[in-house]
């Protein structure tokens, strides 16, 4: 079923979110998911890109499968993250999934516009929260064919 | 003898004609005139005295005829006639002559008041322009403090309720997550404060869905264009489809027009409209007609139905943000219904109210502008 994923290593996600309820709440819906994943928070722009690019304290870590990147962060903005990606040819072929309160029409466009994977809005109730996380991992990590690392 | 007396008055009456000639150059001016006229009476008066002395003298060589004496006479009398008539004539003429210069003289000072006058009432009329000018300036700032004002409470309305929903969206998920996780493992009273918790998040993020929507009808809109009600009456019945058919009601709409505006908010007012109209019926289906009338450059619209109806006192208060009429046990919702509708249509430039009686329905009216399919300038309202 998953093609080019060993069964031993587990999905690596890097999360870049500012916000700790959010990044917590996400944990929790991952943990009540069937996928065996590693979840990596970020706080920043920044950070992600230093993550990404394994520069200074981020040597050691795992190119992700799969980036949730929300688009209000301090620092870098996560439309100027998604362009850094989309413009790095070892990081452009990493799915990139916006997860954001925004439902501005502008930001939707603006972000596809930027080769984003797909978008999502948060929301409010917790069920539709997890049960959308849910999709996420269900559609990202088992339906679709990702690339080779 | 008889010649000689004859003679003498002739050359009396020539010289009162010369006489008279002279005293008209005081009535007409025309000087050289009259005195070359006295000069000639004077002559032939001078020639009868030179022939009365020769008379006298008797160097006359013939006697003078009786009757040439009589018709010189005569002649000198109607001379003398002639003169004095004429006198009353040149008077008429200089007094004509005065009058029309003395009223002439009175329209230039007529005239001369009346410009003054204008004058005055053109610097009354400058001095009401500029107030006039400052006024409407003044208006014009009024306007555009009220339009700025305006925007920036829908602005502040917006951001407050956006910016509201994210922490809010922390308290009510972890009070979630609390309740789902915990419970029943811990005492009666943590569930019952757990739920309370819960209920007052849920209910605080359908409030401010609902400002930010309210808000949003200011905000967040397109340009007006011309927008077929048919079309717009179809979709907000088909976005009730459910709800419509759930409580089998019949909901019919006559011919409706074109109006002028934003289809999206106009899809927004039918709906809550109607599903007002599902939501508070009595215990039959619901019987929900909408219809529009021609109404003084305005269509007037009516969606009337078969309710509970609004008692006459609470009639203005329905039409409030966050008011509502009965307990949330009864009815759900927040109260942001009509409000919203109201708001819509004043956006529109149109009127909004309602007609009924408690527990005989309800008909509610809104005026919109008219618009025409094939023009797409705007229509004055």
């Amino acid at each position: 079923m998953i093609g080019h994923r060993p069964e031993f290593r587990p999905i690596e996600i890097l999360m870049v979110e500012d916000n700790p309820g959010d990044v917590r709440l996400t944990m929790e819906a991952l943990e009540e998911g069937k996928v065996r994943n590693n979840l990596y928070t970020v706080v920043d722009g920044e950070e992600a890109l230093a993550f990404l690019r394994r520069q200074g304290r981020y040597a050691d870590m795992p190119r992700p499968d799969l980036i949730l990147l929300d688009l209000n962060l301090p620092k870098k903005t996560g439309q100027e993250v998604l362009a850094e990606i989309k413009a790095d040819p070892e990081l452009k072929r990493i799915p990139v999934v916006i997860l954001t309160v925004s439902e501005a029409e502008a930001d939707i466009i603006k972000t596809y516009n930027l080769h984003a994977n797909c978008y999502i809005t948060k929301p409010v109730d917790l069920e539709r929260f997890i049960e959308v996380v849910k999709s996420i991992e269900d559609f990202w990590l088992t339906v679709v064919m990702l690339p080779p690392k | 003898m008889e010649v000689t007396l004859i003679v003498a008055v002739s050359a009396l009456v020539q010289f009162a004609a010369a006489f008279f000639a002279l005293r008209l150059i005081r009535v007409t001016g025309g000087r050289t005139a009259w005195v070359l006229i006295a000069a000639a009476f004077c002559f032939m008066a001078l020639r009868r005295l030179i022939s009365l002395m020769s008379m006298w003298t008797g160097a006359l060589p013939q006697p003078l005829d009786l009757w040439e004496e009589t018709v010189a006479l005569a002649t000198s009398l109607l001379m003398l006639a002639g003169v004095i008539y004429i006198s009353p004539l040149f008077f008429g003429i200089k007094q004509t002559a005065a009058a029309l210069q003395e009223s002439k003289e009175n329209l230039e000072v007529q005239v001369a008041e009346r410009t003054n006058e204008l004058r005055e009432a053109n610097a009354h009329l400058a001095v009401e322009l500029d107030e006039r000018r400052r006024t409407e300036q003044l208006l014009a700032e009024y306007a555009e403090d009220l339009k700025r004002s305006n925007a920036e409470l829908e602005q502040f309305a917006y951001v407050a309720s956006h910016d509201l929903q994210e922490p809010l969206r922390m308290v009510a998920s972890f009070t979630q997550l609390l309740a789902k996780r915990y419970q029943g493992k811990l005492d009666k009273n943590a569930d019952e404060y757990i739920a309370y918790a819960v209920d007052g998040a849920t209910r605080m993020q359908q409030l401010l869905h609902d400002l930010l929507a309210y808000s949003r009808v200011g905000t967040r809109s397109k340009p007006f264009a011309p927008v077929n009600a048919n079309l717009v009456f179809n979709q907000a019945r088909a976005n009730l489809l459910s709800a419509i058919e759930e409580s089998h009601a019949q909901v019919t709409s006559g011919p409706l027009p074109t109006v002028w505006g934003d289809d999206v908010q106009l899809v927004q007012l039918f709906q809550n409209l109607l599903a007002n109209a599902l939501k508070f019926r009595i215990d039959q289906p619901p019987v929900i007609q909408i219809s529009a009338r021609d109404g003084e450059g305005q269509w007037i619209f009516s969606v009337q139905d078969s309710g509970i109806g609004i008692a006459p006192e609470h009639q203005d208060r329905i039409f409030l943000i966050f008011q509502r009429l009965h307990h949330r046990s009864e009815y759900r919702g927040t109260g942001i219904g009509l409000a919203l509708c109201k708001k819509i249509v004043e956006r529109h430039g149109g009127r909004m109210w309602v007609e009924s009686e408690a527990s005989h329905g309800a008909t509610f009216y809104f005026t919109l502008p008219k618009g025409d399919e094939n023009d797409r300038t705007p229509p004055r309202i």
